[in-house]
This record gives C-alpha cells, structure tokens and sequence, in this order.
C-alpha cells in the first residue's frame, strides 16, 4: 500500500482584490504518494502556483483540508509552518532565488545550518553540501559568488538546497521556466534522478517536454483539477510527450 | 510619457519615496535650525548687549551721590556719553513673605524704578519693558527661580523703615546685572513705589546706588584711571560683563557643537538615502535604456523626482525648523535676550541650499547611469563582471547560527552601507559624551583650581560669617580658629584655612590693573596650577592671570609696581596661571609675601580638612552636622563649592540642556534606525521571501535585521567609547579657555554613566526603532516570491 505525502481535499483560496472576491483555487481535491513526481499544467492564470505555495504551507488556504505526511496544515502556526517548510520541504523557483550576500555553498547549506533537526557537525554539513553539488555537476562554483555562475547551474545550486535537509518532498514552481533548452534538460534531468531515488516531487509547469518525466499529471483550469494523466514511464520520452500532448489537446490546451 | 513614468514611480515606490522625503525634511530641519542658532550663538551677546542698549563701561557706587564719578566724567574729553541710573540696593534679606525670607541669595539685591532704567529691560517675550504698574515687582537673574513665585504672589519688601507689599509681575531681562556670575538680581518697580522708599531718610543713606554707564572711553585707561576714586565699588569694561555670561556661552556653545553634529547627521544620511535609491532603480534604468531612451533623459527624469521631493521636503523642513530651532534655544534664552533678525531669511536660504545639495548629490549619483547598460535591466543591477566576493565569511567555516551568521555577513558584506549608520551613530553617541563630560565638569569640583583654591574636605561660605571679616569685626585668622575650636568641642578637630582675596593696584608700562589677588599663608603657592612659569617661591613674586598680565602689557620675569595699604613695592611675575576669579583678572602671592593680616576684609570661604581624613560618606555626615552648629545651610564639599562659585542655577541649565541632547540624539536614532530598517525591508523584500520560504521563521528573520542594528550601535559605542576623551577635549577645550582654562581643564568623567549608560541609551534606541519597524516583515509571506519581479 502506497503512502499518501500530500492530500489535499476541497481546497479553496479566495483573494479579495478591490473589495472583489476572486476564486483561485475551487475544491481542488488530489494526493500525491511517495516516491511520486507529479507535474502541475494549465493555462495562465489558473491557480497553478497558488496551488503549489497553499500546499506548502507558504500560503494559507481559504477552505479545505491539506494534509503533509499527516500533518494538517490548518491545525500547524505560522512557526510550525515555517519549521515544516525547513526540515520536510524542499522549494525550487523559477527565479533562483538565492542569498545575495553568499557564496553558493553557503547558500546550499543556510537550510541545514537553521534547522534544529540537523544535527551534524558544520564540517559535515559542508560535506553533504559539496556531496550534492557533485552529484549534480557543480563542484566548482561552490566558492563563487551568485552572479557569477549561470542560470542553469544556479538552478542546480537551487535543486543542491531544497535537498540539503533531505525533505520529504521537494515543490519546484517553474523550475525551468527561466533556462534554455540545454539547461532545462539537464536541471529537470537531475529533478528525475531524485525521484528514482525515491524523492517525491511536485512541480509547475508550462512545458510538455518537462511535464512528460513526470509519473502523473494534473491539468488545472480556472482553479478546478479538470483532468489527470498518468505517464507510462516505461515509455521513450518521445513516446510519453505524444502522448501528453494529445491529452492535452483533449483538455483544450 | 515623462509624467507618467514619474507618477508611476511615485505610487510603485511609495515607500522608499516617502523615506526619502522624511530625511530630505529631516536634514532641511536640522539644517535650518542649527545655522540659524550658530548665528545666533555666535552673535548671541552682542545681539542682546545692542538690543538692551548697553555702552562700553560700567561704574557702580553704593550709599554715595556719584557726583565725584560725575565730575570726573563731566572732565574727560574722550567721554563720549554717559547714562546714570539711580537706584536702591539691599540685603536679600529684606524680601520677605509673611514675614519669611524669600530667598537666600548671598548677594545684594537692586531695585530699579523702571522709569530711572538707563538700559532696555525685557519681558520674558523679549519686549522691551516700558512700564510696570505700580504695587508690582518684575525679578530678574537667579532671583527668578530663587523666589519662585507665581504672577501676583505678594511679598514684602523692608527698606530702613518702610516696607512696601509688592506683587509678582514676572520675569524680566536685565542684560548687565542679570548673568548667573554676576548673581545681583533687581526688582524693577514703578517710579511711585521708588519714590516712598526715597521719602525715607534711612533707605536714601543706606540703600542708594548708582549705576553710570558709560560709552567712548578706552576701558583700559578708563579703568585705570577711575581707580583712584575711592568711592567706586565697581568698575569694568563691557568684556567683563560679558564673561559674565561665560556659563550661557558654554550652553550656546554645546548647542553650537550639537547643530554642527545635526548638520552633519542629516547631510551623511541624505547622500546615503539618495545613493542607495538610485542604485535600487537599476533596473528600470536598463529597461529605459534597452527601450532606447537617452542618458540625458533618464537622468532628467530621476532629476525631476528628486527635485520634486527636495521641494515639498525642503518647505516642510522650513515649517519645521522654526518651532525646533526656538525649542533648541529655550535653556539659553531664558535669561537672555537671543536671536538675529534675519533668521527667516536665514532658514529659507538654508532649505534652499538643501535643494541644491540634493541636487547635487543626485547629479553625482545619477552619472552612473552611463555606466548602465540594457543587461542590468536583466541582471537585476548586477552586470555579472563583478569578481570580487560580496560577503568575506563563510557560513561552512562559521561557528555563528544562520541567523547570527546572517546578519554579521550582511555587516561585513556592506561596508558602506552599514559604515554609514555608524559613523552617524558614533557622531550621535560622542555628542552626548562630550556634553555630559562638560556638564559634569562643570558641576564638579575639577574646577577647583580655577578658583584658586586648593582640595579640602568641605568649605563653609556663609555670608554671614564672611561678613563678620568684611566689616573687621574678626579678623579672618580670628574667624578660622573659632570654627576650629567649636569643631573641636563638637568632636570634628580640623585644620581652618582661607583663600584671602586682597585688591591691590597694579602699574607698568604706565597701566594700572586693580585684579583681585589670592592669598594663602598656609598653603604652598606650589601646590597651585600655573599654566606658564614657575610657582612664586619669595615673598617678592606673584603669578598673575594671562588678561592682566596683557592689560599691563608684561610677561613673565618682568617686574611690576603693586600699591596695597597705600604701600607701593616692587614684585616680580614668575608664573602666568589661569582662574575664574573676577572675571579671570587675578593673582597671586606667594604664601610668605608680607600681607598684614588686618588688611584681609574678604575671603572666599573657610576650607575644613578634618584631622582624621574622614572617607566620603562621614564627611557628607559631618557637613549636615556643621550645618547645625552654624546655622547656615552654606555649608559644602567640593563639588557644591564649585557650583556656589559658578551659580548653582547653572547646573540646572546645564543638567536641562544635557537632557535635552539625549532625548534629541535618541529621537534621531530612532529615526534614523526606523528609516534605514525600512528601506532595507524595501530593497530585501525578495531575500525576506525567501527565508521564510526556505522555513525561517518571522522571528528568525526579525532578528537578523535587528542584530546587524545591535552589531552597528554595539561597533559605534566602541569606537566612541575610545574617541571620547580626545573628542571631549577637541570640541570642550576651547569652550574652556574661553573661561580662562587655556590650557583645558581635567575633566570630570563618569564611567558608568559615559561609558555604560549612553551606550545603552544608544543601542536601546536603535534596536526600538529597528524593531517596531521589523515587525513589518510579517506582512512579507514566504509565498510573495512568486511576485517578486
């Protein structure tokens, strides 16, 4: 039996814009299971990234219940919120954005270095930084500055820090949004790397190619989950992006 | 387009607008201000001496008619003009109510009919006093807070055998006798009641005085010759009755040096404002230019922005700057008459002045706009040819916690930035320094040598006792061994001595000099503080102060004719000191000099040094108890000895203007914390976001921007901590010298209160802004990264 990470029922988020009420979010309703890699699509304006920031608590939710490994988030403070996001979550966004005052590592570490959970020595938490910025083909920028690296290695820089405090999920809003193609492939390449490795993942996208690596997708029209799609990964991605995309078509993309 | 880009920008930027426009009215205010009052202080006695219409030398004669100054007067040709003012004098004792004294001054009291007043008297609105109805009184000097009595209160005056019931009328300026040195205050009344004081024999032989003031006569010469008229009981160029006023000139002069401080606070903090704004509008200026605007243009259209601010901020600061400015003067201007006639025109000039430094310092600013290229635009300000690392720590290398790391890397990686706020810190915190420094010096006992004096465990000043010299009913040698001997019987053996004050006449070079001359035959003249030359060590040679050694036109090794008793001997100068007796025109003999003890009439007061050498908490026990067995409350340790010599309303002045510069520098660090925190709010937004985002919590984010606050004030205490002593004697010292200590003084420094409390007042005021303005963070989400642009 698969394990539910994130299970969100009947969420609603409302913003009231000049004294008028605006539905993002309408009874969206979806889980997500561990070790999966969900891609959240839709058309602009639809809720995606609202979606994606009420899950993770970054947001409150309006009406509704979500639930992170168990946790609700209604019942979670501001602070339990926080020390959630830090210890079990990993963000990625579409803008890198990064400490500017540190250099890369230390912007990869800053999360393990907050969180109370971590109990490793600095030295160590060092080591695992460089670990994972091996892993991911960066080693040498970790001493530089943010503006001194490219946009597809910040990225990955960003990928090495939502994955410092080994989190239960990582929610990436766009990761690629701002890459060419070169880097895009090579970020949402590791982005699959962890999910084989067990990570489970959510993430925003415009892309069909990014979407298509994805185990599952959920297509998100004016704030209602209009439809899913499950990806056969057994598939050459080729394959699996045909296949997207007509079901896209279907859903009116 | 320009309008709109401008109204756009106006409404998107609100924030940083607004703080910009705070400072600009900040800086104009305190510009304003503080030129108008360092023009006023500079001219401050000049500008009242010519408002009270005062001439160049003052000559006073009690319980005679004056016709011999007058005749004299009459007979000098270089006599320009000269205005006589007949008045009473009296014992302070003589105001009563209900049969109690009202005051116990220590001085003589004048009474003044307001239509004999030779010089323009002032209301406390600065009107010249015309009339005063008849049964009511206006005070003026050290009587005012003495008395402290409210409008209309009734006393009782008692000339010989009348006694008049006056009411309180209020406070009036009287710009000759009414310095807190000087400490002869008037009543000033109407000629009526005068004229019944007049109607009685006893007060018209007792109690009349005469005040001629003259204009035209070299006072030097003046003063020379008009010694040799015995009935003058005083006789003084206008100088002395200025330094007269050396304690309001020390308070104008440490407001002097807190508006040059205001000045350079608001000019440090205005240029850090505007050059922080511009740089946080990179990208809009690489968006203009990638849309294929002109240098010139966008330059233009920053130009205009802060013209526009400038303007409205200038004229607010201008509104400002005249309440703030009059709130500023207030502890100087009690007892004077201050201000200049142009301060108006002064405070427009001054705003307009501030609107061309903006200017200016956009102008510099904005030159970087040629710099910025469309990519900047891209990069966010940033062009990505910077090699050189932004932060010098590493969070991997650190022991610090990631919030604490945070906020000491922030520190170290604007330097700048952060360097700023401390500089302006630093100004802040030294100002109050040096003012306490000063204001506790000068109620210190650090200015004993000043008087001539030597170190005792308490002097007794009572005027009654010193009176009983001054008529020669004892003799002062006579009046020390009674206070010994009744000391004695009451179990405190002591040794009694007295600083004698003696006024022999001076010649050389033709010149004459009539200072007052120290004596002390139990005392070492080599125990004493000389500033040039060595101590008098024969009976023949004296040490004189630096202004009479200069109106005599002599130096050291020189020699010089002093008549006293009507005896004339030759004496030699071995040292040139400084003093603030009589005006800092003194000298002093050497212990073995032959001086007739019959000849000492007055004396400064009676020094005590206890046998047992008593600790502090004993002696004050024992001053109480001598309080008792003399009936006086002139009993005192060195400290209110001092403060007796200086006036010990001036300490109030001074404590009052020491308030007032904490609670100003604390307001400004306030300030100056609440808009810095929110501008960095303003331009971390994204960085903010992102903490939260990454799971820190609002309180972990609060304390990384208050810490780097803590990090700034902590830094700048230091640093002032370290500079306070030189830059107290920088700035003070020549506020001293100005009093006769040319070589500076010793001060008189409280660590705890320096060194510990006004740090602490500094920190706390930085980390309360800094704070309440944190808290805004809240309203930052961790979900607003996605609206971060």
């Amino acid at each position: 039996m698969t394990t539910a990470v994130l299970e969100v029922k009947d969420l609603c988020k409302t913003y009231i814009i000049n004294k008028r009420q605006n539905n993002v979010l309408r009874n969206v309703s979806f889980r997500i299971d561990k070790g999966e890699m969900v891609a959240v699509m839709g058309p602009s304006g639809s809720g995606k990234s609202t979606l994606l920031y009420t899950v993770s608590g970054m947001d409150k939710m309006t009406a509704g219940s979500v639930s992170f490994c168990g946790r609700d988030l209604a019942d979670m403070s501001e602070n339990d919120l926080a020390e959630m996001r830090l210890d079990d979550m990993g963000f990625i966004f579409q803008q890198m954005y990064m400490m500017k005052n540190l250099s890369i590592i230390d912007n990869i570490i800053l999360p393990a270095v907050k969180s109370k959970k971590n109990k490793d020595s600095r030295r160590d938490i060092v080591k695992h930084g460089r670990e994972l910025m091996h892993k991911l083909g960066i080693s040498e920028i970790s001493e530089n500055d943010i503006n001194e690296v490219s946009g597809g290695q910040l990225q990955r820089a960003c990928i090495c820090r939502s994955m410092i405090n080994d989190p239960d999920m990582i929610f990436a809003d766009e990761p690629t949004g701002a890459l060419n193609r070169t880097a895009s492939d090579e970020v949402m390449e590791e982005l699959t790397k962890l999910n084989e490795n067990g990570t489970t993942l959510m993430l925003v996208t415009h892309d069909a190619k990014v979407a298509a690596k994805c185990s599952r997708i959920l297509f998100i029209v004016d704030g209602n989950i209009k439809g899913e799609y499950n990806v056969n990964r057994k598939l050459s991605l080729h394959e699996r992006e045909r296949g997207l995309n007509n079901w896209l078509l279907e859903m009116g993309w | 387009m320009y309008l709109r880009i401008l109204k756009k920008d106006l409404k998107r930027k609100k924030t940083m607008n607004v703080i910009l426009l705070l400072f600009v009215i900040l800086a104009t205010m305190f510009a304003a201000s503080s030129v108008n009052n360092i023009i006023t202080v500079l001219n401050g006695l000049d500008y009242y001496f010519e408002k009270a219409d005062m001439s160049d030398h003052f000559v006073l004669t009690l319980n005679h008619n004056g016709d011999e100054i007058e005749e004299f007067l009459n007979n000098q040709p270089n006599v320009k003009d000269y205005r006589r003012e007949d008045q009473l004098f009296f014992n302070y004792s003589a105001l009563t109510q209900n049969g109690k004294k009202i005051v116990d001054l220590g001085n003589s009291v004048l009474l003044l009919p307001i239509d004999n007043g030779k010089l323009n008297y002032f209301d406390k609105d600065n009107n010249v006093l015309k009339e005063v109805p008849e049964g009511y009184a206006y005070f003026t000097g050290s009587l005012i807070s003495k008395a402290a009595l409210d409008f209309g209160d009734e006393f009782q005056t008692k000339l010989g055998d009348t006694e008049l019931t006056f009411k309180y009328a209020g406070i009036a300026k009287d710009a000759f006798f009414g310095s807190e040195m000087f400490n002869n205050p008037r009543l000033i009344v109407n000629n009526s009641d005068y004229e019944k004081f007049m109607a009685d024999e006893k007060v018209r032989e007792n109690n009349s005085g005469i005040v001629f003031y003259i204009n035209g006569y070299d006072k030097n010469t003046l003063e020379s010759d008009l010694s040799d008229i015995p009935t003058v009981n005083f006789n003084k160029g206008i100088s002395v009755v200025k330094t007269s006023y050396i304690m309001n000139i020390i308070v104008a002069g440490m407001l002097l040096i807190v508006s040059v401080c205001l000045i350079i606070v608001s000019f440090v903090v205005l240029r850090f404002t505007i050059s922080f704004t511009i740089n946080e509008e990179f990208r809009e200026i690489g968006v203009m230019k990638a849309l294929g605007l002109r240098n010139s243009s966008v330059r233009g259209l920053y130009l205009v922005k802060y013209l526009g601010i400038a303007v409205i901020g200038a004229f607010t600061g201008l509104l400002l700057s005249i309440p703030f400015g009059n709130a500023l003067m207030k502890s100087v201007s009690d007892n004077m008459v201050l201000g200049n006639d142009n301060a108006l025109l002064i405070n427009i000039v001054c705003s307009i002045a501030v609107v061309l430094i903006i200017l200016l310092f956009c102008w510099r600013c904005t030159r970087k706009i040629k710099k910025l290229s469309p990519i900047d635009a891209v990069r966010s300000g940033q062009t990505g040819e910077r090699f050189s690392k932004r932060g010098l720590l590493h969070l991997g290398k650190s022991k610090l916690g990631a919030t604490k790391f945070l906020a000491v890397n922030d520190v170290f990686s604007s330097p700048k930035q952060f360097g700023v706020m401390t500089v302006i810190f630093t100004v802040c915190l030294l100002l109050i320094m040096g003012l306490a420094n000063t204001a506790n010096t000068l109620s210190s006992g650090k200015l004993l040598p000043l008087f001539g004096a030597q170190e005792s465990d308490a002097y007794i000043t009572s005027t009654d006792m010193i009176a009983k010299v001054m008529t020669g009913e004892v003799t002062y040698r006579e009046m020390c061994n009674e206070i010994e001997k009744k000391l004695a019987d009451n179990g405190m053996p002591c040794k009694v001595t007295s600083e004698a004050l003696l006024f022999p006449t001076l010649e050389a070079n033709g010149k004459k000099a009539s200072p007052a001359f120290m004596y002390n035959r139990n005392t070492n003249s080599s125990d004493y503080m000389y500033s040039e030359g060595y101590a008098p060590k024969y009976a023949n040679e004296i040490a004189l102060t630096t202004p009479v050694a200069e109106k005599l036109g002599i130096g050291l090794g020189d020699k010089v004719k002093l008549t006293l008793n009507g005896k004339t001997d030759d004496y030699i100068v071995s040292a040139l000191s400084q003093s603030l007796i009589q005006f800092g025109e003194s000298g002093k003999f050497n212990e073995n000099a032959d001086i007739p003890e019959e000849s000492i009439k007055q004396v400064l007061g009676f020094q005590i040094d206890f046998d047992d050498s008593p600790d502090k908490a004993k002696t004050k026990k024992r001053i109480e108890k001598m309080k008792d067995i003399f009936s006086t409350k002139y009993v005192d340790d060195t400290d209110d000895f001092v403060m007796h010599c200086i006036g010990t309303d001036i300490k109030d002045t001074i404590n009052g203007v020491k308030l007032m510069v904490i609670l100003i520098t604390a307001v400004i660090v306030i300030m100056i914390s609440v808009l810095m925190e929110r501008s960095f709010i303003s331009k971390e937004k994204p960085e903010i976001a992102l903490m939260k985002a990454m799971g820190f919590k609002t309180r972990s984010v609060i304390g990384q921007h208050i810490l780097r606050f803590a990090i700034v004030a902590a830094v700048a205490s230091v640093i002032s901590i370290a500079l306070c002593l030189p830059v107290t004697k920088l700035c003070i010292n020549p506020i001293f010298s100005i009093m006769g200590a040319i070589n500076g003084v010793e001060y008189n420094i409280k660590p705890v209160e320096v060194y510990i409390i006004y740090p602490i007042i500094v920190v706390a005021a930085t980390l309360t802004g800094a704070f309440f303005t944190a808290i805004y963070m809240k309203t930052i989400n961790a979900s607003d990264t996605s609206d971060i642009e």
